[in-house]
């Protein structure tokens, strides 16, 4: 029973009011085990907070020195998300406790139901017990194994490895051992034992009472197995793999950094040597290819379209006229045209026919179509036209 | 006789004699593990070379070692790892997954506290000597080119992890001296 006189609103209301210097004196007791004297009066020489914190029974003493309360030490490490994490040792005494308890309430009289009951509640709480332990550990293993994977406290890549090795050994294998439900001696095994004991005496215990604390004791385990089970798969599924991770990485890391000291040192990797030379291997083709690309400059390249290439060929009417005003009457015009532009040019465009052509519609020109309806072909360079016989002469 | 070879025997010989590593995802790989006794006593009586066939690659070494390169692509990958992992990335992930641009990696080199290291390198201490060394190790498939200015690591890069490891193992130990070169791997890493 506490002898606490205070309300309980009081003391919670201390608490948020002198919380950081509350904190602070727990940061003493995490770091130094206890909270010297000389601590206590230096954060009390502020606000002297020494009474409230002895007449809440937050703190206790030790010898001259203080510690804070295992139930307020409990509860300020929740609310900071600063817990410590527990030996798997100790987890493991809860083997021990839940099986005491198991035999007890299995060799109970059934008509002994008033403590059956008791047994019963007291079970439960003990598993409650474990399962806040295991949870409180696989939290802070994951929270501390991103912190170190993030290298927050930038400590050395072997000091890495020496922390991920140690958590291995002392704390994520033991506690997955205490989790495997399939290893016959752990607690995970124990409390399926007893959730098949609960299951067998919910339906069939005479006293209805007890039966339901069993079936209330069942459902609980349950759960609790559920959830033993994802905080397992957490530890092999995520924190081994990632534990694993940091500690390879460190290791190359610190080893890379101890060759990058003298390179010259150590004795790299033995490789084959490229055994005799020929000039034909392909070899010294890339080796020669290297060596020019080591001095080949790259210039940017330019594209531009052919026919501004080439000088614009540009329509002189004038001239085409004379020539042809020199040569009427023609008796077929198109003929004419192609051999115009056959014997000026080597390749003839479309273009240049089609200029040429243009010829016709001249006033001082009288047109004549061949009345037979003759036609003939002329090539250009990109097709053939079939074009009617043009007779013409000046007017 | 040629029935009595195996199956592409020419190219196994002609590749593994080049200082190539072949890895598991070529045929001839398959080939070599069928035919890893055969092979291991053809090169060690023919040119008293040990082969290392690995899950991932197999390859020639002899006591007659190209140490300049070795030496090299351990500086580099030394430097590449230390940056990776500063730039607060996984490195063995990028290693093994990651494509590298050039222009990435002049950046890490370019601005890396081992600077001295890389500029004291003939193959490593600018850009077109890079390009160079780039080249060495596609030939010797360390690498594997997937563009112009860009490439992947090949499994072959693990023989130099784990020389790294090496290193790390035995100055834990307090051993000074390290002999990576001599002994042949385990790896045994993820």
């Amino acid at each position: 029973m506490s002898n606490i006189q205070a309300e309980p609103k009081t003391i919670l209301r201390f608490l948020v009011q002198h919380f950081d210097a509350i904190a602070e004196l727990l940061q003493e007791q995490r770091k130094e085990g206890v909270i010297k004297v000389e601590f206590l009066n230096k954060v009390c020489a502020v606000t002297d907070i020494r009474l409230q914190l002895t007449e809440y029974r937050i703190i206790s003493s030790v010898k001259s020195d203080y510690e804070i309360r295992k139930v307020y030490e409990d509860f300020l490490s929740f609310i900071i998300g600063d817990q410590r994490i527990t030996l798997p040792e100790t987890i493991e005494k809860y083997h021990d406790s839940i099986t005491k308890l198991f035999l007890q309430m299995q060799y109970t009289a059934p008509e002994d139901t008033a403590i059956l009951g008791e047994r019963i509640t007291e079970l439960q709480e003990e598993v409650k017990h474990l399962t806040e332990n295991v949870d409180r550990n696989t939290n802070t293993l994951l929270k501390e194994t991103r912190e170190l994977k993030a290298n927050v406290e930038r400590i050395d890549y072997l000091e890495k490895v020496k922390k991920a090795c140690f958590w291995i050994d002392y704390y994520i294998v033991p506690l997955n051992k205490i989790l495997d439900i399939n290893k016959f001696d752990s607690v995970a095994s124990k409390l399926y034992e007893v959730s098949f004991f609960a299951n067998e005496k919910r339906l069939n215990f005479p006293d209805e009472p007890t039966r339901l604390k069993y079936e209330k004791l069942y459902e609980y385990l349950i759960l609790v197995n559920d959830e033993l089970l994802r905080h397992s798969k957490i530890l092999t599924h995520e924190l081994m793999p990632l534990i694993e991770r940091i500690k390879t990485e460190s290791l190359i890391l610190s080893g890379f950094i101890q060759f990058l000291k003298k390179p010259n040192k150590y004795d790299t990797p033995l490789l084959l040597k490229d055994k005799r030379v020929y000039i034909y291997n392909k070899n010294v083709y890339f080796n020669t290819l290297e060596y020019f690309e080591q001095f080949y400059n790259q210039e940017d390249v330019v594209y531009e379209d052919n026919a501004a290439a080439s000088e614009k060929w540009v329509f002189n009417m004038d001239r085409y006229k004379a020539t042809l005003r020199k040569k009427l009457p023609l008796e077929n015009f198109f003929e004419w045209c192609s051999k115009e532009l056959d014997y000026e040019f080597k390749e003839v465009e479309s273009e240049k026919f089609f200029s040429l052509c243009t010829l016709l519609f001249e006033d001082d020109i009288k047109i004549e179509v061949d009345e037979a309806g003759k036609r003939q072909r002329v090539h250009t360079m990109e097709a053939t036209y079939m074009v009617p016989r043009i007779k013409i002469e000046k007017i | 006789m040629s029935s009595s070879y195996p199956k592409e025997h020419k190219m196994i010989v002609k590749d593994l004699l080049d200082g190539k590593f072949i890895l598991s995802n070529d045929t001839k790989y398959e080939i070599i593990r069928q035919f890893e006794a055969y092979y291991s006593e053809f090169f060690q009586e023919s040119f008293e070379y040990k082969m290392i066939l690995k899950s991932d690659f197999v390859y020639l070494i002899s006591n007659d070692s190209n140490e300049n390169l070795s030496r090299d692509i351990s500086i580099f990958l030394a430097v590449l790892c230390y940056e990776l992992d500063k730039d607060g990335r996984n490195f063995l992930d990028s290693l093994n997954f990651n494509e590298f641009e050039h222009e990435q990696i002049d950046q890490y080199f370019e601005n890396t506290s081992y600077k001295d290291v890389i500029q004291s390198n003939k193959q490593l201490r600018d850009k077109p000597a890079r390009i160079n060394f780039y080249n060495t190790l596609a030939r010797r498939n360390i690498i594997e080119k997937s563009g112009d200015d860009r490439f992947l690591f090949t499994p072959a890069y693990k023989v130099f992890v784990e020389f790294a490891q090496e290193i790390a193992k035995s100055k834990s130990a307090g051993d000074e001296e390290v002999t990576g070169g001599s002994k042949e791997p385990d790896y045994s890493m993820n």
